[in-house]
């Protein structure tokens, strides 16, 4: 019965297209909270799933969908007080793709087929495409026109890859279903050129979607031109469910005895994010934008601690867990920002500090944990992976991403600290409303706690999960 | 000896030289709509005792790649009335010299794998290989926003080519999610693309770069 998990997100999705806004916006806490509720349960009790060829829980889908549920019942929670203070036009729709876009990415978190992996991805495209083009302005159409057309090529050639690895499958004369689950049993009798084929595929076309650079354009115009509960929802959760299709595949990869091979590509990647994100953010003018830019740096550094393997492994799942609270947290403070002082522009904003303190310390807050400061999850998880990096011998590597963080820290602490302290023209205090602020707040907690206290049951999973791609300590 | 598989994969070849040709959009989807039937057909003549399952199941794929993606588009279009020009960045000429090559160099890459199914037709991966770089040519070297869906449906065909035939084990009910996704993706598309055209009166691609770093 694990597929009701989505399911409901799916009925009620639907529903909220034809219902009036209100009882929309009443749709989307109620779903978000069944939601937790059912996902918490399928943690603790593991059901089976009615389709087992097609869906199956494994612990990093376990994972992901934990991480997707608190965070869409949080984000749900701040939607309502943002749909409050902001006009939107046609906000079924906007609650209604909401919806539909939890429904599709719970889906990539259960699915094991192959394909169904591919068809669910892809489907939390098209879902969010409504979401970013919801201020209906000529950027916001261009920023939906790139990320439609530029994740559909890119998934496009995931499908290729997916349809390599079946060939794989074909060539070396292997009979078992195109599960994951299935093929990393069967994984070393598949001909390792046309996995390796179909891994480079995947991992270009998934990387797409997860904004590895240089296929990442799309990700800055998507994430600054959405409302901010979604973009909280794109960076949070869509980057981390493009991963999990690469994390699967590398799982492939490892079984197949060619982490030789799907390693190095990783760590290529990774670096190139990260210097890509390095290099853009320093100039950045808005601070929606350079939040996305900080996704594309966090996906580069998971993306290198994975393939680096061993700690790096698991330092990159702590960094995509923690990755996901805190960034999320920082978009919805960028929201109020935004209803605040009516412009995406740094320099139209000042004074944070003085004009919403609620708003700021959340900001702060946020801006603390991302830049990987010692009480949030990112230092450890940064820190992890470049000890393993530098077991390895990766000290090029290594030396790589210590540079481009501290270039990073620079380039994020500048435009912080002008929008929290430079002197605004009016000091007047701009009201801030209790559910715009709480929200964030319980993100950066839950983070915080996670530092300290982690339950065995998600450490346990966190290592299972790792530990098929060769992490762990 | 030449199969009737290979005489039909000739015709999804010379659709790739048309289509770099056509400089209208209508002519463009008709070449589209022509190579989406010829490649749905290929199945048929390629797997061996066909239960009525997939017989129907292949009919359903050409009637959504031949008639329901094209009608979609060609509807956009006309909804907004744009009968106009590709906006070609690489000319007419040089495309189909380049739509040449690209055959040409897909024959030889495609001798470096060994492929199931190469006994059965000397076309097929040739001619997959050359809808996905032809594909990613007109998204590149085309403009205008209708031609770049195009160009991904082309690139579409040419995934369709290998996951069909080459790999017997995905299920119709998967191949049908694809189907469906891809259908979903285009008719995104169609809407926003009628946008485009309401916001700023064309479907040029160079009006959309006010987002840049």
């Amino acid at each position: 019965m694990v597929e009701i998990v989505f399911l409901i997100p799916l009925f009620t999705g639907a529903a909220a297209f034809f219902l009036p806004p209100k009882i929309g916006r009443l749709l989307l806490v109620l779903t978000g909270a069944v939601h937790l509720i059912l996902s918490v349960m399928v943690w603790t009790a593991r059901p089976a799933p009615i389709f087992p060829e097609y869906f199956a829980l494994t612990p990093e889908g376990l994972l992901s969908l934990l991480v997707i549920s608190l965070l869409f019942f949080l984000i749900s929670i701040y939607t309502i007080a943002y749909l409050k203070a902001s006009e939107l036009w046609r906000e079924t729709i906007f609650t209604g793709s909401m919806l539909l876009f939890l429904a599709t990415m719970t889906m990539v978190t259960l699915s094991d087929h192959i394909m169904v992996m591919w068809i669910a991805i892809e489907a939390t495209t098209l879902a969010s495409a409504p979401l970013i083009y919801t201020h209906r302005s000529a950027a916001s159409l261009e920023a939906t026109w790139k990320y439609v057309l530029i994740c559909s090529v890119g998934i496009a050639m995931a499908l290729l890859g997916s349809v390599l690895v079946t060939v794989a499958m074909d060539v070396g004369n292997v009979d078992a279903p195109i599960s994951f689950s299935a093929m990393a049993v069967v994984a070393r009798q598949m001909d390792p050129v046309w996995l390796k084929a179909g891994f480079v595929f995947i991992l270009v076309g998934y990387g797409t979607k997860m904004g590895l650079a240089p296929m990442h354009t799309w990700l800055p115009d998507a994430h600054s031109e959405a409302p901010s509960p979604a973009s909280a929802l794109l960076s949070g959760v869509l980057l981390n469910c493009a991963y999990l299709g690469i994390f699967k595949t590398n799982k492939i990869m490892h079984a197949a005895g060619l982490e030789g091979f799907s390693g190095p590509i990783l760590v290529v990647f990774g670096l190139i994010s990260i210097t890509a994100a390095a290099t853009f953010i320093l100039k950045q003018t808005e601070y929606k934008r350079m939040l996305a830019y900080s996704s594309i740096e966090n996906m580069g550094i998971i993306a290198f601690g994975t393939g680096i393997g061993g700690l790096g492994a698991y330092g990159a799942m702590i960094c995509l867990i923690h990755h996901s609270l805190i960034k999320s947290s920082l978009f919805l403070t960028s929201g109020n920002i935004l209803l605040g002082f009516g412009s995406r522009l740094i320099q139209q904003t000042g004074d944070l500090a003085g004009r919403m303190p609620k708003t700021f310390i959340a900001f702060f807050g946020g801006f603390a944990a991302i830049s990987g400061f010692p009480p949030f999850g990112i230092f450890i998880g940064e820190l992890l992976i470049v000890v393993a990096a530098f077991r390895a011998g990766h000290y090029v590597g290594a030396v790589f991403l210590l540079l481009s963080l501290c270039v990073i820290f620079a380039g994020l602490a500048h435009n912080v600290m002008k929008i929290s302290f430079d002197p605004g023209d009016t000091p007047a205090r701009i009201t801030e409303s209790a559910s715009l602020v709480w929200p964030q707040y319980a993100l950066l907690a839950t983070s915080l706690v996670l530092c300290f206290w982690m339950p065995d049951t998600l450490y346990q999973t966190i290592k299972h999960a790792v530990s098929a791609i060769g992490g762990g300590f | 000896m030449i199969h009737a598989v290979d005489t039909i994969l000739s015709l999804a070849l010379l659709s790739i030289l048309f289509s770099f040709g056509s400089s209208r959009l209508p002519a463009l989807i008709k070449v589209l709509a022509f190579q989406g039937i010829v490649v749905s057909v290929v199945p048929l003549f390629i797997v061996q005792d066909m239960s009525t399952g997939s017989i129907v199941f292949t009919l359903v794929t050409l009637a959504i790649r031949g008639i329901v993606i094209p009608g979609c588009i060609y509807l956009a279009i006309k909804k907004v009335a744009i009968q106009r020009e590709v906006e070609p960045i690489v000319g007419y000429h040089a495309s189909i010299l380049a739509g040449l090559l690209l055959i040409v160099g897909a024959t030889f890459a495609s001798h470096h794998f060994d492929a199931p199914y190469s006994a059965v037709s000397v076309l097929l991966l040739p001619t997959a290989i050359a809808l996905l770089g032809a594909g990613m040519f007109l998204l590149m070297a085309r403009r205008n926003a209708i031609a770049m869906v195009l160009g991904y449906i082309m690139m579409e065909n040419g995934i369709y080519l290998v996951g069909t035939t080459f790999s017997i084990r995905a299920r119709h009910i998967v191949e049908f999610g694809i189907l469906l996704d891809v259908l979903a993706g285009v008719m995104i598309m169609a809407v926003i693309l009628q946008n485009i055209k309401q916001t700023f009166d064309d479907v040029d691609t160079a009006r959309l770069r006010t987002l840049k770093e």
